[in-house]
């Protein structure tokens, strides 16, 4: 039987076409029912290859709902699908038909939910059927003029409805939450309940009830005042944005200030201010938003207040503490006002629950990890099994009349504090793929005992008779360097680097290529680390062990005395590594005149070469910044931190760091000279000069002019600003310049003008990776570019696509940026276990004066505190705020910039949901607000923090973003591997 | 137009029968053979609508296209016609054998059509100096039986009537680029207003008489023809002389003032079973070709 569909549509050059599609229907679509004996044909087996999806209903024997008598067939309307898929996916309701006619719908509408929806169909234990009505001849609805699409659709679902009930002889339930489809099925005579009837209903579920999302319909409650404005329809939005009334921008919430955040608004150089919740409009951190400018007279600056979210439920209002926004006096910034929401960017949201503190009461607070995100309402009866637990939470909607986001219960990840909850905690946060490897991915690997062939053999330049070595930190399992060195009868040197050959391994559009394309980065928290690719070719195959044969792609040049490159080198080899050295070891063999092994001799030159290198670099400006390290020492039995020091740093890392970051940049010579349009870049665009502004207002106040104008000027000033007395000045000069820096990004080299492509902070025109393949994607590319170039691999279409190339560093970049937030996130949390039970008096450093607070930085841990300058106990201690010098003064003591101070630092355990480091001020002495020191016996007491406690390093990369704090892990013996301190 | 062999003695046959007002297939000279028409049989036009009357078929489809608006009516859309003599109607058309018909046709339509009070072409505007509609009428000759010019003119007529332009908005002009919307149910679009459209009615001399709507055999007689076009209230949109012969003046104004009467006539019984079709809804069966 054949009908038509006629649809418009509307080409994208502006034409309008009439389609015209013609719709097959058919009587053999089997109903469903397993033991169905109306259906002409076969109902479908459970094995059946080709129609995965449809698994035949088995219907119990009595009803799992209070609200309907008999058993029954559930089937779903698209809203409750769009809604509630939480609620599907929980496992409890079986027996469900889903209609093409909703899950059409769903696809359009949420792409997300519809591959959930996939997800679902796809396991056959769960009975949910699909049932394709819209081909069937009796369940066919044609569309009637005036008929809105969703009408049509809800026609076509009430029809398949009573075809069912007809067609099986029993009772069909059809779950809608339109008041107005249930009321025209309920005339048809259909059983039509709303979600929340039917889930309440079944009684042997209560659980069920948390995961039911609030609608937003049901969340507006007229009868209560609306705390925010109401958002803009799409429609004036548009309108808007057109004829420049409105601008759209992406929604930053302020990191140590609830109530404040920014706008950025492509085009505009200053970001929009928004303070206050209202004006802030329910907007969420990342959704991209329409801002309306106030008049500029209602213009603000930058509030200093350092503000959080804490304490209990007070209920539905907003209280705008105007002491609290910004003055008018300093600096105004454009501000405005949140109007509507154009995309939201909610996920799921991992925290804790925060119990109401009345005992049977069923809505409760839920505090999230991360601090951008509101408190969420949640409804959940069961208090008791999820306090203390960590727990995901959806967030459904924000009425008006609400002072948080409603939201609902999604599952429970653990209990707090539980190591392995955190971390699960850590790496959902930050959208890291974590998974075990599909089998998909490990039959890509090679067979063991991997053997190197003839054919191997001829392909490659053979190396093993050099004197390589590779030096890495203690414990590093994934060895991705190696170097050599020997002098050339001409008095030149011959020095190579030789790199794991990671993309003879990895081939091209393979499962195991698609997955670390995807994974993009290795991520290191302090006790974990998820590998990008499978532990045999990270840790065996790839890795550059000692003694071992194993492939390398090497880079070689020739260098005269002066560490000038003549000539330069790429091949593939075999290599031999002679060992695999640490840090600590290479040093030592450089420094032990007794060694004269043939080793050493390369080592000592590749030492002298790389200082030649390394001052060339700093006079052409490249940028020292700071950051600190941290390492733990782990217990090896619990895993818990028992100690953490600050990462030392020896010339042996700075002699590795030279040597490759001069292979990075050959390489980019390379790739870039060869594929102009398609290299796989990296650049550090120069920061545009008001970022500059915090810096030099630091340096003034000490006296030192910091010039920013150029890097060199930068760099120039920076090594100019010592202080005698305070040693660590110049370091946290450099902390505070690194946060003034932009993010390095991989690109295509296509997609910018070549001017742009410096790196900013390294002070070269064109910089890539090559040199860590094992733990970062962008290398494999950059491999597979540089193979191609001298011709000893094959390309492929999307290697030489600047599109897809381009798809791949944007990838890149954002994994590698929350690669770098989970590892902060995984020292912060190991911090805090080490400061469990522990009171610390240390030495720390004013960073930064804010209005109410100070940021202290600990050196001897890397890590930075708010210090809050209020008193608990005592209302008269009022500090007095300069904001020029800035300083605040409390009394006759005066707290500055840079200021040595001496904290004391405890864990605040009391709200065991949240725990959070606590500093308190011990010295200067400030009576009524200062601790007492605790006795010596307790503290350590070391009078001056070593100056190595905040590495000088040229990691401008990493720290590029403002963060607290900054620190690469690093652990001992118990765990597999540290991260390598020479990744810029 | 298309020839048919006739002897002298049929001539005279048939010019004896005009005469007695008794014509060879046993109608009087204002008789017009019995139409069939039937709308909306081509789904993916916007319009459409097959005619027959007697053996002449005829097949109309109307395209309505957004296009850009010309300088000089900067208000109005624009009717194309365009008329595709098949050759399975007859041999003649074959190669370009039907373009001078086809061109006579299409010109006598759009001259036809061409004022204001016929056809208000306002009704296709859809952003002044910008967009607007255009219908390309697209007719199409499967078969010839006489009296083209009327044939394809009322196909032409009930394929406009049954046309929904489709409803658009202009959301915002960008740039001077402007966003058009397009609403998303397909039955709703607009009808156009054709109340005073005309159809085309052809009087051919026969001897001293006029005939309307001719047979082939009565074409192949005929000295001279004039067709016009004649809209429901009575007004004469175009006229044109066809055939080589001349026209008495006395003859002509009466030929013109029975064209007008059959015209008004025509007219009215087309507009009423058109609508009687419409009134049938969206779900009356479809015939097409196979009545």
């Amino acid at each position: 039987m054949l009908a038509h569909k006629t649809f418009l549509k509307k080409t994208r050059r502006g034409k309008i076409l009439k389609v015209v599609r013609e719709h097959y229907l058919r009587q053999d679509l089997h109903c469903g029912w397993k033991a169905c004996a109306h259906c002409a044909v076969a109902a479908p087996s459970e094995a059946s290859v080709e129609a995965p999806l449809n698994t035949p209903l088995t219907p119990p024997e009595v009803s799992p709902c209070e609200a309907v008598a008999s058993p029954h067939l559930l089937i779903l309307d698209t809203n409750v699908v769009l809604d509630q898929i939480d609620v599907l996916e929980s496992g409890h309701l079986a027996d469900v038909v889903l209609l093409q006619t909703v899950v059409q719908e769903v696809r359009h509408r949420s792409s997300p939910i519809y591959k959930r929806l996939q997800d679902l169909l796809a396991q056959s234990q769960r009975r949910f059927y699909f049932f394709v009505n819209e081909h069937h001849a009796d369940t066919f609805v044609a569309r009637r003029p005036g008929e809105t699409p969703n009408d049509h659709n809800d026609r076509a679902i009430r029809r398949a409805a009573l075809w069912y009930r007809q067609h099986l002889g029993w009772a069909v339930v059809l779950l809608t939450q339109d008041a107005d489809n249930r009321q025209k099925a309920q005339a048809q005579g259909l059983i039509a309940l709303s979600v929340e009837t039917y889930v309440r209903g079944l009684v042997d579920q209560p659980e069920l009830a948390d995961k039911l999302a609030v609608r937003a319909e049901q969340a507006h409650d007229l009868t209560r005042p609306a705390l925010f404005p109401e958002h803009w329809a799409p429609a004036a939005i548009n309108r808007g944005v057109k004829n420049g009334q409105l601008l759209v921008g992406v929604f930053y919430l302020s990191r140590t200030n609830y109530t404040q955040a920014s706008i950025n608004v492509e085009g505009r150089d200053q970001p929009v201010l928004i303070q206050g919740l209202a004006h802030q409009n329910r907007a969420l951190d990342g959704d991209r938003v329409a801002v309306e400018l106030l008049p500029a007279p209602e213009w603000r600056a930058e509030s200093e207040v350092v503000l959080e979210d804490d304490g209990q439920d007070p209920g539905d209002t907003i209280t705008e503490d105007h002491a609290v926004s910004g003055s008018t006096s300093r600096q105004v910034q454009p501000s405005g006002k949140v109007v509507g929401i154009v995309q939201r960017k909610r996920r799921q949201y991992c925290g804790v629950l925060l119990p109401s503190p009345v005992p049977q009461a069923t809505r409760h607070l839920f505090v999230p990890a991360e601090k951008k995100i509101p408190r969420v309402r949640i409804e959940t009866r069961q208090v008791q099994r999820l306090t203390g637990q960590r727990i995901i939470v959806t967030i459904d909607a924000w009425p008006r009349h609400s002072r948080y986001p409603q939201g609902h219960f999604v599952r429970a990840l653990g209990p707090i504090g539980d190591k392995a909850t955190e971390n699960e905690v850590l790496l959902l946060e930050h959208d890291i793929p974590h998974s075990k490897f599909s089998e998909a991915v490990l039959a890509c690997l090679p067979e063991l005992p991997w053997v190197i062939t003839p054919q191997d053999e001829s392909e490659r330049v053979d190396c093993r008779h050099l004197d390589i070595c590779s030096v890495d930190p203690p414990g590093c399992t994934d060895i991705d360097d190696a170097l050599h060195c020997i002098q050339l009868p001409n008095g030149n040197f011959q020095v190579g680097v030789h790199i794991a050959d990671v993309s003879h391994f990895i081939r091209p559009n393979t499962p195991i290529d698609l997955e670390a394309a995807s994974r993009s980065t290795t991520v290191y928290l302090t006790d974990r680390r998820i590998d990008m690719v499978p532990g045999l070719l990270s840790s065996n195959l790839c890795s550059l062990r000692g003694g071992v044969e194993r492939f390398a792609f090497s880079c070689v040049w020739e260098m005269d005395p002066e560490a000038r490159i003549i000539q330069t080198k790429f091949h593939k080899s075999i290599i031999k590594s002679r060992a695999a050295l640490t840090y600590e070891q290479a040093q030592n063999r450089i420094d032990d005149p007794s060694d004269e092994t043939s080793v050493t001799q390369s080592l000592r030159q590749l030492m002298s070469l790389s200082k030649i290198l390394k001052q060339r670099r700093l006079d052409q400006g490249a940028l020292v910044l700071a950051s600190s390290e941290v390492r733990f020492t782990v217990d090896s039995e619990t895993a818990d931190p028992i100690d953490v020091q600050v990462k030392q740093m020896r010339d042996t890392n700075s002699m590795v760091e030279e040597f490759m970051l001069a292979a990075n940049i050959s390489s980019a010579k390379r790739i870039f000279q060869e594929f102009p349009d398609c290299a796989m870049l990296r650049r550090h665009p120069a920061p545009p000069p008001s970022n500059f502004d915090p810096l030099v207002k630091a340096g003034k106040r000490q006296g030192y002019e910091i010039k920013v104008d150029s890097g060199k000027a930068l760099a120039d000033s920076l090594n100019a600003a010592t202080d005698g007395k305070n040693a660590y000045f110049n370091t946290m000069l450099r902390m505070i310049a690194t946060r003034c820096m932009m993010q390095a990004v991989y690109f295509a080299s296509g997609t910018i003008e070549e001017p742009l492509f410096q790196h900013y902070g390294l002070a070269c025109p064109i910089y890539t990776h090559f040199t860590s393949p094992i733990r970062r994607y962008a290398d494999v590319i950059v491999h597979r570019l540089l193979a191609a170039s001298i011709g000893a691999d094959s390309t492929y279409p999307a290697l030489l696509d600047k599109k897809s190339t381009q798809n791949i560093a944007n990838n890149i970049n954002y994994r590698h940026r929350m690669a770098q937030y989970a590892s902060r996130a995984s020292v912060n949390l190991h911090t805090h276990m080490f400061f469990r039970n522990k009171k610390r008096d240390e030495i720390g450093y004013v960073l930064f004066v804010r209005q109410n607070a100070i940021q202290v930085l600990i050196p001897k841990y890397g890590l930075e505190g708010t210090l809050y300058l209020r008193s608990d106990t005592d209302k008269s201690i009022a500090f007095h705020f300069d904001e020029d010098e800035p300083s605040q003064s409390c009394g006759d003591v005066t707290i500055r910039l840079f200021q040595k101070l001496r904290v004391q630092l405890t864990l605040d355990s009391s709200n065991v949901q949240h725990e959070k480091l606590v500093l308190r001020l011990v010295e200067p002495h400030i009576p009524g607000f200062s601790v007492e020191a605790i006795s010596d016996d307790e503290t350590s007491m070391e009078e001056e923090a070593p100056l190595a406690g905040s590495t000088p390093s040229s990691k401008i990369e990493a720290n590029a973003k403002p963060t607290r704090k900054r620190s690469s892990p690093q652990n001992s013996k118990a765990t597999p591997k540290a991260k390598k301190g020479k990744k810029s | 137009m298309a020839t048919v062999l006739v002897s002298e003695t049929e001539k005279l046959y048939v010019l004896h029968g005009v005469q007695e007002d008794l014509r060879v297939d046993g109608r009087a000279r204002m008789d017009v053979r019995p139409i069939v028409v039937e709308t909306d049989l081509v789904t993916h036009t916007s319009g459409s609508a097959h005619l027959r009357l007697a053996n002449s078929d005829i097949l109309v489809g109307v395209k309505a296209e957004l296009e850009a608006t010309t300088p000089a009516r900067p208000t109005e859309g624009r009717l194309e016609f365009f008329v595709d003599c098949s050759a399975n109607a007859t041999p003649d058309f074959e190669g370009r054998g039907g373009e001078n018909l086809a061109t006579e046709i299409s010109q006598a339509l759009a001259r036809a059509y061409q004022s204001a009070h016929v056809f208000d072409r306002r009704q296709l505007g859809v952003l002044a100096g910008q967009q607007c509609w255009v219908l390309y009428v697209d007719i199409l000759i499967l078969e010839c039986g006489g009296n083209l010019f009327d044939a394809v003119s009322m196909a032409v007529k009930a394929a406009l009537s049954s046309t929904r332009i489709p409803k658009i908005s202009v959301t915002a002009v960008d740039g001077g680029e402007p966003e058009l919307e397009l609403s998303d149910d397909p039955f709703d679009g607009a009808k156009l207003d054709l109340r005073s459209a005309p159809i085309l009615v052809t009087l051919l001399r026969i001897g001293n008489f006029c005939v309307v709507d001719p047979t082939p055999e009565e074409e192949a007689c005929a000295s001279a023809g004039v067709v016009m076009g004649v809209n429901v209230q009575g007004h004469v949109t175009m006229t044109k002389k066809v055939g080589s012969g001349s026209f008495h003046q006395r003859g002509l104004i009466e030929a013109l003032k029975n064209g007008t009467a059959i015209g008004v006539e025509l007219n009215r019984q087309l507009l009423n079973k058109l609508e009687e079709e419409d009134l049938q809804g969206y779900q009356r069966p479809k015939f097409g070709f196979l009545s």
